[in-house]
């Protein structure tokens, strides 16, 4: 049974290679994103994202005369598949660089056998510490929520006058967890004081509990750490309880699903974001049209990110002199990818080194500013 | 010609680690079926046995043959402590309460500093190798081989058919169901400990109610009358994604058809002793 299976594989492998071999001109560009299962609402835009960008890359004549091919396989968010897509991407596709995979936790996983093989990974939606601890060949433009935060608390601080802040957060949630991590750091160096720390878990409805005794300390403003759902139902609990205070979030609260169930009642809810739809450089609007015309669907900050990401990984490659020799190319390109700037449709975009950590090198994170937005009758704009 | 090969193992040979270790798996949950329990804590004892076993390397730096060996022995030893209460529940109860079981692991994994909380470990280095998962496999099929005829795998037989009867006949169920449970987890455990440690990553999400049932599906879709049936079945359903990549968005629809239609053409599973008989009769005739 298995010698059929693995017969049958040889043959699906030579099929590939004889369809998928190409003329010199072409650069092979790997997507490994989470296109089935719950994942799928943010891989789906990330690969919009990515075709969009590079059909317009190519229709203007593509990069130095190469066109680019995009090979995309769905990841599903497991970690197996995740390791299996890089490998065909790697070793069978023979790509360039990859982009991906959509969740930290397929990164762990997948990235290791990237940076082993000398083959640039880049990230688009990966926001949590540690993910360009793992080699020098890992770069993402997804801004970390430790470098979100402390410009939203600082922003709230300076339009609200906010002296002391109660802590509200979901403990069994990596995403949670890891934004309540950034805040109390935050809280400690811009030093704010916390009246009191509360904490629920997910799947939780009533917060009452946890808000009464906020009530009690009446603090200026309530930094709290949750997903749409949960962050939603939290705030109008407060409000029902007579808290006016404002909140502060994080990425978790940037959702439609928080106007659906808390309505006007989330206004003064601030939080910080890679990308502003309403932003107004050309750069943005042109990607919004262009979006919107070709999926009939507006874009979100995942898909502003995997085209910034192409346009990234584009400017790249016109540094690279192609040698046909696939190895000495991709190293080309991790060369020329650290000193790239461009004006994307999040904004004005550079690398960074990530700090160096014991005995191993790092690879690079974003360096870029976050927008700051407020909610106001039940929608996020930018904060002025 | 070895161009291709290399290739080929280089894009799949975790593919084929994946394998090696879900057929342990579905040995592992052959064991207590064919003592006529359904316990759905597998999933749970190969988590037990990852996080060990990649604690071990990272934390305590011990060579990869004695992490694993802790890997098979700490879930080893939990399901000895859970089992002695659980394994008077039998049926659909003891299905349920090895889930609940899984649960409270996945939890604890979630809730403990050493495990890393919900970011699990990473960084786990690579250290599983083609010949660990075959020899292992080996020595398995071996002691399973050897099992049917022995006194031990009569005893889970006669439990199987009859618990009652088998009791009746001075067969001391009670520690027989313990010890298909005991060596089950330990199995499952080692499987665990070989997964960690090429897939550098483990969270506790991997350990819950999903793949707890997928290392069923598995056994249940190769077919439990035998213990080739689960290896058979839980690589087909590793290799199926895989195989059916070139569907683009259409690979889980087709992938789910190829289960319904085996279920209902194929009850008893694709290895299935009688229609390979059946079959090699009407070819003869």
């Amino acid at each position: 049974m298995k010698k059929v299976i693995i017969g049958a594989l040889c043959g699906l492998v030579a099929a590939f290679a004889v369809a998928t071999t190409a003329p010199a001109a072409e650069i092979k560009l790997g997507v490994a994103a989470a296109l089935t299962g719950p994942v799928a609402k943010y891989g789906v835009p990330i690969r919009n994202g990515f075709t969009l960008a590079s059909e317009e890359v190519n229709a203007k004549g593509g990069v130095n005369g190469n066109k680019l091919v995009l090979v995309i396989e769905d990841e599903q968010a497991k970690k197996e598949e995740a390791i299996n897509v890089f490998k065909k991407l790697i070793f069978q596709d023979k790509v360039f660089a990859i982009f991906g995979p959509t969740l930290s936790n397929s990164a762990f996983a997948a990235d290791p056998i990237a940076n082993q093989a000398k083959v640039v990974v880049f990230a688009t939606s990966n926001t949590v510490n540690g993910i360009t601890d793992m080699g020098p060949w890992v770069f993402r433009n997804s801004i970390m929520e430790a470098d979100v935060l402390p410009v939203t608390v600082r922003e709230a601080v300076k339009k609200f006058g906010i002296k002391k802040v109660a802590v509200l957060y979901g403990n069994d949630d990596a995403f949670t967890k890891g934004g309540y991590d950034v805040f109390k750091v935050v809280l400690e160096t811009q030093k704010i004081p916390v009246t009191n720390t509360e904490t629920f878990a997910k799947g939780d409805v009533d917060f009452r509990a946890q808000l009464t005794k906020i009530k009690a300390q009446n603090p200026d403003a309530i930094v709290c750490s949750a997903l749409a759902e949960e962050a939603a139902n939290i705030i109008l609990q407060a409000r029902n309880l007579g808290i006016t205070t404002p909140f502060v979030g994080g990425n978790g609260f940037n959702s439609a699903k928080l106007f659906e169930i808390a309505k006007a009642a989330a206004d003064n809810t601030i939080i910080g974001g890679p990308w502003a739809a309403e932003s107004v450089s050309a750069r943005n609007k042109a990607f919004v049209a262009a979006y919107t015309k070709k999926y009939g669907a507006e874009p979100d900050q995942f898909a502003a990110q995997a085209y910034d990401a192409l346009y990234i990984v584009a400017e790249a490659l016109k540094a690279v002199k192609l040698s046909g020799n696939l190895e000495k190319d991709r190293q080309s390109l991790r060369d020329a990818l650290p000193s790239v700037k461009i004006e994307g449709a999040t904004g004005p975009f550079t690398f960074r080194k990530a700090p160096a950590k014991a005995g191993v090198e790092t690879g690079y994170d974003a360096q870029q500013d976050a927008h700051i937005f407020i909610a106001k009758g039940g929608k996020f704009v930018l904060m002025k | 010609m070895t161009d291709d090969l290399q290739v080929f193992w280089a894009t799949y040979n975790t593919l084929v680690y994946t394998v090696g270790v879900h057929a342990m798996l579905a040995l592992s949950i052959y064991l207590t079926l064919s003592c006529g329990l359904l316990s759905l804590g597998n999933a749970a004892f190969m988590g037990i046995g990852a996080y060990t076993a990649a604690l071990a390397t990272l934390r305590l730096g011990l060579p990869f043959g004695e992490a694993l060996a802790l890997g098979g022995l700490l879930p080893g030893l939990v399901a000895l402590v859970i089992g002695i209460p659980t394994l008077r529940l039998s049926g659909v109860y003891l299905a349920m309460a090895t889930l609940g079981f899984g649960e409270v692991v996945r939890v604890v994994f979630l809730n403990l500093e050493i495990t890393g909380g919900s970011m699990g470990l990473n960084g786990i280095p690579m250290k599983t190798q083609l010949w660990h998962i075959v020899a292992i496999l080996v020595v398995l099929v071996y002691g399973f081989v050897r099992l049917r005829r022995s006194k031990i795998g009569r005893a889970f037989e006669a439990i199987k058919e009859d618990e009652t009867a088998a009791k009746a006949m001075g067969i001391n169920t009670t520690s027989y169901k313990l010890l298909a449970f005991v060596l089950g987890a330990i199995i499952a455990g080692v499987a665990g400990g070989l997964n960690a440690h090429f897939t550098f990553f483990v969270s506790p999400r991997e350990y819950g109610f999903d793949p707890a049932v997928d290392i069923l599906t598995g056994a249940i879709f190769g077919g439990t009358g035998s213990f080739v049936g689960p290896m058979v079945g839980s690589a087909i359903l590793a290799i199926l994604p895989e195989l059916l990549r070139f569907l683009k968005a259409f690979r889980l629809a087709v992938n789910g058809l190829i289960l319904i239609l085996v279920v209902i053409y194929l009850p008893n599973g694709i290895w299935d002793r009688k229609l390979f008989a059946r079959l090699r009769r009407k070819g003869s005739a």
